[in-house]
């Protein structure tokens, strides 16, 4: 199947404040039609940069990328036409109402009058938005922002649509709801770029996974194959009683949590074994609470990014100086 | 992965690939901008309207009751005054807010071709000056009795004016920081006020100014709008509108290009 985005190869580098910073440092992604991509990463690993520039906002200094197999570097506008947005910051509407806004930039996106209205009411029927649909932008909460962002986005979806940071002060509820209809994006068609810092609800949408740190892919991966890199390991939780010290047996190793909490890794194989001690300290009254858990992903992504990212700026900084270098090279 | 399946008919008629018309979306974009600025666009209106007519009177105030030739370039030049505030005032501070505020960012990211949002905020904002520049007219009459004629081409020199003021404001918003884009602005404005030749003859200038006048935008959109609104006192020479064509198109590439620009 032809991807809906291919991004190879993609270095962009920005001067601040007399710094070079390294913001992607040959990125490769692919995005199918159908699939949701999740890209992880913290704050400053490029994820808004690769996002600006598959829109021609940004201008990369090398590699390519493809947006249906049109060349998104020499023709932005076709790519614009490709591609829907969902901002990390909310824009403002102020002036308008939520069901205006969306309604406008469906029609600005070339859906008909009566299309556009349809797929207005569904969207914000479908994120329990009714209620707020006719209020002032200015307003409503955080969230009812977030989520009329995002309606705009899917009004008229483009084969693309990138989703930056969706769920952010959006409530449980209707995270749930924003999620039903990120998923439906991709199930009628559309690959979808979801960037995001929730590393656990993603898990459970996502198709695939690609974790980018100061400006390079770490993993590609399947959820459940980012995963399986901690090779079958479970994590024990522990709730201990005041006061009291659990009997630990040879090879369990508790790593205190603080707070009367601790932790202990698993072997899948001693899992049976590590419950039954559990549960007999359990009842002698030295533990209040247990738990086994899979090794979560984003136990793994801590992990993964982690390791690469030290102490932030001073690591990032010596990070882009060698980068520039390699690019002067 | 996930199949693709069949998608219901809302959905994939909504999937937009196609190229959408310029004129489809002139429109739309109009109804979003006016929509956004409607709380303001009342202020904004009052303030141009206050600004124009106050030109006409507080200049009034400056000379006492002016001979006729002076009272003739007065009422005529106060609304090219206004047009270029406009232009070189509110534009970049409504450009600079946007960008501040980030919507100018995602609006860019939509599948809309970059003249056409110039295009759009330039109605727009034209718009929002008509009404000053109609009253500064009328209160130029009112206060130094002069008999002005206004031809039909004044409308035409009007956008053409407003288009370039706002084009320079519009580039100089995109392509500076916003702190030095506002700055900058506020020096043009006492620029055009007090060391150009829209309220009084370019004789009482030094030479060196008349000179660089001559190379400006200003004193060119000052003669055109006054030919058009007395043409029996005053015509425009050739070459002042072969100077205001070319800052016209100068500008507006010069605009476009500060829109497509990728950082």
């Amino acid at each position: 199947m032809d991807a809906v985005l291919e991004v190879h190869g993609l270095r962009k580098r920005f001067v601040r404040r007399g710094h070079v910073v390294q913001a992607n440092a040959g990125v490769d992604l692919r995005v199918a039609p159908g699939q949701v991509v999740g890209l992880l990463g913290h704050n400053g690993a490029g994820k808004t940069t690769l996002v600006n520039q598959v829109v021609g906002l940004t201008r990369p200094d090398s590699g390519t990328v493809r947006v249906c197999g049109a060349d998104a570097v020499a023709r932005p506008d076709l790519a614009r036409r490709l591609v829907s947005v969902q901002a990390q910051a909310n824009v403002p509407i102020t002036g308008l109402t939520p069901a205006r806004a969306v309604e406008l930039v469906g029609r600005i996106r070339g859906a008909r009058p009566a299309v556009a209205r349809h797929r207005t009411s569904e969207l914000l029927e479908s994120l329990d938005l009714m209620p707020w649909a006719r209020t002032p932008a200015e307003k409503v909460s955080g969230g009812v922002a977030r989520l009329t962002a995002f309606a705009m986005t899917a009004v008229a979806p483009g084969r693309l649509v990138v989703l930056d940071e969706p769920t952010n002060d959006v409530d449980p509820v209707r995270r749930r709801l924003l999620w039903a209809q990120i998923r439906r994006l991709a199930d009628e068609g559309s690959g979808v770029l979801l960037v995001t810092h929730n590393v656990r609800e993603a898990e459970r949408v996502v198709d695939r996974l690609v974790v980018l740190d100061q400006g390079r892919v770490l993993a590609d991966e399947t959820p459940a194959a980012i995963t399986a890199r901690r090779g079958g390991t479970l994590t024990l939780e522990l709730d201990l009683a005041p006061g009291r010290h659990p009997m630990t047996p040879d090879g369990l190793v508790l790593v205190d949590r603080g707070r009367l909490r601790a932790t202990a890794a698993v072997p899948a194989a001693h899992a049976a074994a590590a419950v039954q001690w559990a549960s007999d300290e359990l009842a002698a009254g030295r533990l209040e609470r247990y738990a086994l858990a899979p090794a979560s992903l984003e136990d793994v992504y801590v992990e993964l990014v982690g390791e690469g990212s030290g102490d932030g700026a001073a690591a990032s900084a010596a990070g882009a100086a060698d980068e520039a270098t390699e690019v002067a090279a | 992965m996930t199949t693709t399946t069949a998608a219901p008919a809302t959905l994939s008629t909504a999937l937009t690939t196609p190229r959408v018309s310029a004129l489809r979306q002139l429109p739309l974009l109009l109804r979003w901008q006016a929509r956004r600025m409607a709380s303001a666009l009342p202020l904004l209106v009052l303030v141009q309207i206050l600004l124009s007519v106050a030109t006409v009177i507080g200049y009034g105030l400056l000379v006492g009751q002016p001979a006729p030739a002076e009272a003739l370039y007065l009422a005529t030049g106060a609304p090219t005054v206004s047009l270029v505030m406009v232009g070189l005032v509110m534009t970049p501070q409504l450009v600079v807010q946007s960008r501040t505020e980030g919507s100018a960012d995602w609006m860019r990211t939509l599948p809309v071709p970059r003249e056409l949002f110039l295009a759009a905020d330039l109605l727009v904002w034209t718009l929002i000056a008509l009404p000053g520049v109609v009253l500064g007219v009328l209160a130029g009459v009112l206060r130094f009795h002069v008999h002005l004629a206004p031809s039909w081409w004044l409308l035409p020199t009007a956008l053409v004016v407003s288009l370039t003021a706002a084009a320079v404001g519009y580039a100089m918003a995109w392509l500076l920081p916003g702190t030095i884009a506002q700055l900058m602005s506020q020096v043009l404005v006492f620029v055009v006020l007090l060391f150009s030749p829209v309220s009084f003859p370019a004789d009482r200038m030094p030479v060196w100014l008349q000179h660089a006048h001559h190379w400006l935008p200003i004193e060119p959109m000052a003669e055109a709008v006054r030919a058009g609104l007395a043409p029996g006192s005053f015509t425009v020479p050739g070459r002042s509108v072969a100077v205001l064509l070319t800052w016209c198109v100068v500008c507006v590439a010069g605009a476009a290009f500060a829109l497509r620009r990728r950082a």
